[in-house]
C-alpha cells in the first residue's frame, strides 16, 4: 500500500493521459456495445483523481519537475519526448480533468438514447487523451502532434450528427480554419528550431534557458516565431479574423460544446502562448493585444444580436477569450491563466444549463408533435417557473461571466482590467484605446447575458401551447454536474478575499514580473465601476426584454448587422472561397492540358524504353538465368543420389535391424504357461551348466 | 547293496519325468499330475539323506511335511483348474494365452 500511493507525479501524469487513451481503444474495440459510457467516465474519474492527488498536489508550488526520453535522431539532433510538471501545466492538466468529469457525468443524461452514443464516447476519450496530453507535453513538437489530435477529436465531436448538413460543413469550416493556424504553428516551430536547435521547452525557457542567453529576440525570425504561434492560437482558441468556426461548431452536441469549445480546447491557444510567453518580442505582443481587444469587442457586440442560444454563448466565450489574449499581450499571462481557469467553469456551466434547456424544450417539442427550433431564444421565455434549480443555476454562472462581486468572475476580470489600465498609464497615449474598450466589452458582457436571461427565463412564455406543460425540471445525473461547476464558480474556490483579487491562489503560483507599475487607486475605482456598470445594463436589459419596452427598431442596420456578424462569413465566401475556387479551377485546366501532356509524353518514351528493357531482358537476362537453371538442376541431382542411397540406406537398415530383433523376441511372449516354464528351465540348465563347466 | 546314489538316481528319473509331464502334456489334470510327481522325487531325496541324522529323523520329519503340503497343494491347483475349466471352457493350456501382451 506504501508503494501504491509513493507513485512519482510524472508517473501519475502519465497515466493521467493515457487512462482515456485506453478507455478510447477498448470502446473502439467494442463498438457498438459499448454505449453506457461506463469506460469512458471510470477512466475520467479516475484521471481526474490522480491528476489532483499525485500531479496537482504535488507539484503545485513546489519545485518543477520532468524527465526526457529520446525519440529519434536526424543527423546530428536528437529529438525527445518528454514530461514537463510545474505550475503552469499540472493547473491546465487540473482544470481540463475536473471540468471534464461533470461533463461526462452531465453526458450520459443528456446524450441518452442517441444511436451514435458508442461513437461519442471513444470521441470524448479520445479528446481528454490529447488535451491532457498537450498540457504536460515537454517537446514542441509532440505538442504539436497533440494539437492536431485535439483538433481532430474536436473535428469528430463537431460532426457527431453527420445525417445534418449543417453539421458537416460546420466540422468542415471548424477542420480548414485550424489548418490555418496549424500552418502558423509549425512555422513557429520551424524558426524556433533553426534558431535553437531544440524543441525541448525546458531547454528552451527553462531557468538557465537559451532564450534568456545573448540571443536577439527582436531579430526577424524570432517576430516571424512568434507571429507563427500565435497564429495557431488564434485559430485554435477562435481570434478574429479566425473565430469563425466556433460559432457554427455549435452544431456538435450542447455537451461536447461545453467541454471543447468553451473550457478546454479553446484555452489551448491561450495556455500555448503562456507556455511560450518569453519568445514573444514588443512586436508580436502588441499585435496579441490589439487582436485580442478587437476579438474581445467585436465578438460582444455580435453576442447581444444573437437569437440562437448556444451561438450567444459561443460568442461570449470568444469575447472572453479575446480578454484572455489582450492580457497575455500586454504581460500579464498570469491574469490571462486565472481568467482561464474561472471562465473554465462558468462557461462550462453556462453551456450545461443551456443544454438542459435546449433537452427539456427539444423533448417537450417531440411529446407534442411540434416543429420549432429548440435553440432559439425567441421561443424560450418564462422558463424560471418549471425549471427553477436550472435557472438559479444559469444566474450564478452569469454573474460569474458578467464580473459581479462575490463571483470567480469578478476576480479573474478585475485582474485583466486593472492590469490593461496600468499597462496604458505606463504607456501613455492611444494605448489607453485598449483599456476603454476592454470596460466597454464587460458591460456589453453583463447586457448580453442578462438579455440571454430575461428572454428565456423571465416574462411570458412564448412557447407554443401543447408544448409548454409538458417541460419540467431537469434530471438529477445532469443537475448535480451542474451544482459542482457552480460552487467552482463562486470566489472562495479561488481566492478568500472576494473583493482583491491579489489573494487568489493562482496568481500568487506564478511570480511574473510586470513592466508597468502598479497604481492603487484603480484597485478600488475598476471594480466599482464594472459593477456599477453591469447594473445599469441589466435594468435597461430588464425594460427591455422583460417589461417589453423595447425602444429600437429591429430593423436597423445596427442589430442586423449584429445577427449576421457584420457579414464576415459573406465576405469570406465572396473573397477567399471565390479565389480558391477559380485557382483551382486554373490548376484544372493547367492539370488537363499541361502536366497531362507532359504526363503523355513522358509515358510513351517509358513505353519505348521498356520495349527496349524487354529484348535485353529475353536475350541476355533469360540465358543467364536458363544457365544457372540447367547448374542447378545438376547439383540437386547429385544431392539427391546421395541422400536416396547413402541416408536413407542407413536409416534402413538400422530401423529393419531393429525390427528383425523385435520380430525374434516377440516369438517368446506368446502367453503359453509351459512355454515360459520351459524357458525358465533352459535358462536354469544353462546356468548350472555354465557354473559346472566353468 | 543299495547305496545312496541308487536312491538319487531313482529320484532324478521321476523328477525328470515329472518336469516333462508338465511341459508338455496337453491337459492340466496331468500337469498336476507332474508337479506331484517332481514333489515326491524331492520327498524321496528327504527320506534318503534321512539316514545320516539317526538322532532327530529330519529328513523323515520333513518328507511327512512335505507330503501334507503336496495334498494341500493339489487340492488348491484342482480348485484353481476348475474354475480355470469354467471361465475358459477348456483345460489345455495351449488355448489359454491371456498372458501374452
Amino acid at each position: 500500500m506504501e508503494e501504491l500511493l509513493n507513485i512519482s507525479p510524472i508517473h501519475a501524469s502519465i497515466l493521467v493521459v493515457l487512462l482515456p487513451f485506453v478507455a478510447f481503444l477498448i470502446q473502439a474495440i467494442r463498438g457498438k456495445k459499448s454505449n453506457s459510457g461506463n469506460i469512458s467516465l471510470i477512466a475520467i474519474t479516475l484521471s481526474t483523481l490522480l491528476s489532483g492527488i499525485f500531479v496537482f498536489a504535488e507539484v503545485w508550488n513546489y519545485l518543477p519537475m520532468h524527465s526526457t526520453y529520446d525519440w529519434f535522431r536526424i543527423g546530428e539532433k536528437t529529438f525527445t519526448i518528454g514530461i514537463l510538471l510545474n505550475n503552469l501545466t499540472v493547473l491546465m492538466l487540473f482544470i481540463v480533468c475536473i471540468v471534464a468529469l461533470p461533463v461526462h457525468i452531465y453526458s450520459r443524461a443528456y446524450m441518452k438514447g442517441d444511436p451514435g452514443l458508442h461513437r461519442y464516447w471513444m470521441y470524448l476519450s479520445l479528446f481528454c487523451f490529447a488535451m491532457l496530453g498537450l498540457c504536460i507535453s515537454k517537446n514542441i513538437l509532440v505538442s504539436y502532434i497533440f494539437w492536431e489530435l485535439v483538433g481532430f477529436a474536436s473535428y469528430l465531436l463537431i460532426g457527431f450528427w453527420f445525417t445534418k448538413e449543417s453539421a458537416v460543413q460546420a466540422n468542415k469550416k471548424a477542420f480548414l480554419i485550424n489548418r490555418i493556424g496549424d500552418l502558423g504553428f509549425l512555422i513557429g516551430i520551424a524558426a524556433v528550431f533553426t534558431s535553437f536547435g531544440t524543441l525541448d521547452l525546458v531547454e528552451l525557457f527553462g531557468k538557465e534557458g537559451l532564450i534568456y542567453s545573448e540571443f536577439d529576440k527582436d531579430s526577424g525570425l524570432m517576430t516571424l516565431a512568434g507571429l507563427g504561434f500565435f497564429l495557431g492560437a488564434m485559430a485554435k482558441s477562435a481570434q478574429f479574423p479566425l473565430h469563425i468556426w466556433l460559432p457554427d461548431a455549435m452544431e456538435g452536441p450542447t455537451s461536447v460544446s461545453s467541454l471543447i469549445h468553451a473550457a478546454t480546447m479553446v484555452a489551448a491557444g491561450v495556455f500555448l502562448l503562456c507556455t511560450i510567453f518569453p519568445l514573444f518580442n514588443d512586436t508580436v505582443l502588441l499585435l496579441i493585444t490589439i487582436i485580442g481587444t478587437i476579438t474581445a469587442t467585436l465578438a460582444a457586440y455580435f453576442a447581444a444580436g444573437q437569437y440562437d442560444i448556444k451561438r450567444v454563448l459561443a460568442f461570449s466565450t470568444i469575447s472572453q477569450l479575446g480578454y484572455m489574449m489582450a492580457a497575455v499581450g500586454i504581460g500579464a499571462w498570469d491574469a490571462a491563466l486565472f481568467h482561464l481557469a474561472t471562465h473554465a467553469f462558468f462557461k462550462c456551466l453556462l453551456f450545461l444549463c443551456a443544454g438542459a434547456v435546449i433537452h427539456e424544450i427539444a423533448h417537450a417539442k417531440t411529446i407534442a408533435g411540434l416543429d420549432f427550433d429548440p435553440q432559439d431564444l425567441r421561443n424560450m421565455g418564462g422558463l424560471r417557473k418549471y425549471m427553477p434549480k436550472t435557472f438559479v443555476l444559469m444566474s450564478i454562472a452569469s454573474l460569474a461571466l458578467a464580473g459581479f462581486p462575490l463571483t470567480s468572475g469578478f476576480l479573474s476580470k478585475d485582474a485583466i482590467v486593472i492590469a490593461t489600465f496600468e499597462w496604458a498609464f505606463h504607456k501613455g497615449g492611444a494605448y489607453f484605446i485598449v483599456p476603454i474598450l476592454l470596460v466597454l466589452v464587460s458591460i456589453i458582457t453583463a447586457f448580453y447575458i442578462g438579455r440571454l436571461i430575461f428572454k428565456a427565463f423571465m416574462g411570458e412564455s412564448r412557447l407554443p401551447e401543447p408544448a409548454e406543460s409538458n417541460i419540467h425540471e431537469a434530471p438529477k445525473q445532469m443537475l448535480y454536474p451542474m451544482y459542482f461547476l457552480a460552487i467552482c464558480s463562486l470566489f472562495f474556490v479561488f481566492s478568500i478575499n472576494p473583493i482583491s483579487y491579489h489573494q487568489a491562489g493562482i496568481l500568487s503560483g506564478f511570480s511574473v514580473n510586470y513592466t508597468f507599475k502598479e497604481i492603487h487607486s484603480l484597485h478600488l475605482f475598476i471594480p466599482l465601476t464594472l459593477t456599477a456598470t453591469a447594473l445599469i445594463s441589466w435594468i435597461i436589459g430588464y425594460r427591455w426584454y422583460v417589461l417589453n419596452k423595447y425602444p429600437l427598431n429591429a430593423e436597423s442596420g445596427w442589430i442586423k448587422a449584429e445577427t449576421n456578424q457584420l457579414g464576415i462569413n459573406d465576405f469570406i465566401n465572396n473573397t477567399i472561397v471565390k479565389v480558391t475556387l477559380i485557382i483551382s479551377r486554373a490548376s484544372v485546366w493547367l492539370d488537363k492540358y499541361i502536366v497531362e501532356g507532359l504526363v503523355n509524353s513522358a509515358s510513351k518514351g517509358t513505353l519505348y524504353l521498356s520495349k527496349i528493357a524487354t529484348l535485353l531482358d529475353r536475350h541476355l537476362v533469360d540465358g543467364f538465368v536458363m544457365a544457372i537453371r540447367n547448374l542447378t538442376i545438376g547439383l540437386s541431382r547429385v544431392a539427391a543420389w546421395w541422400d536416396k542411397h547413402i541416408v536413407d540406406g542407413i536409416v534402413n537398415t538400422i530401423a529393419g535391424l531393429a525390427y528383425y530383433l523385435g520380430h525374434l523376441l516377440r516369438w517368446v511372449q506368446n502367453g503359453r504357461i509351459q512355454n515360459y516354464l520351459g524357458f525358465a528351465f533352459t535358462i536354469v540348465l544353462i546356468g548350472i551348466l555354465y557354473l559346472i563347466l566353468r | 547293496m543299495i547305496t545312496l546314489t541308487h536312491f538319487l538316481v531313482v529320484s532324478a528319473c521321476i523328477f525328470s519325468i515329472g518336469l516333462y509331464t508338465v511341459l508338455a502334456k496337453r491337459n492340466a489334470i496331468m500337469i498336476l499330475v507332474g508337479i506331484e510327481l517332481m514333489i515326491n522325487a524331492a520327498i524321496l531325496n528327504f527320506v534318503a539323506f534321512g539316514r545320516y541324522d539317526k538322532i532327530n529323523y529330519s529328513g523323515q520329519v520333513f518328507a511327512l511335511f512335505a507330503i501334507v503340503l503336496a495334498a494341500a497343494s493339489v487340492a488348491v491347483g484342482l480348485a484353481i483348474i476348475l474354475n480355470v475349466y469354467r471361465h475358459y471352457k477348456t483345460i489345455n493350456p495351449d488355448q489359454i494365452t491371456d498372458l501374452r501382451d
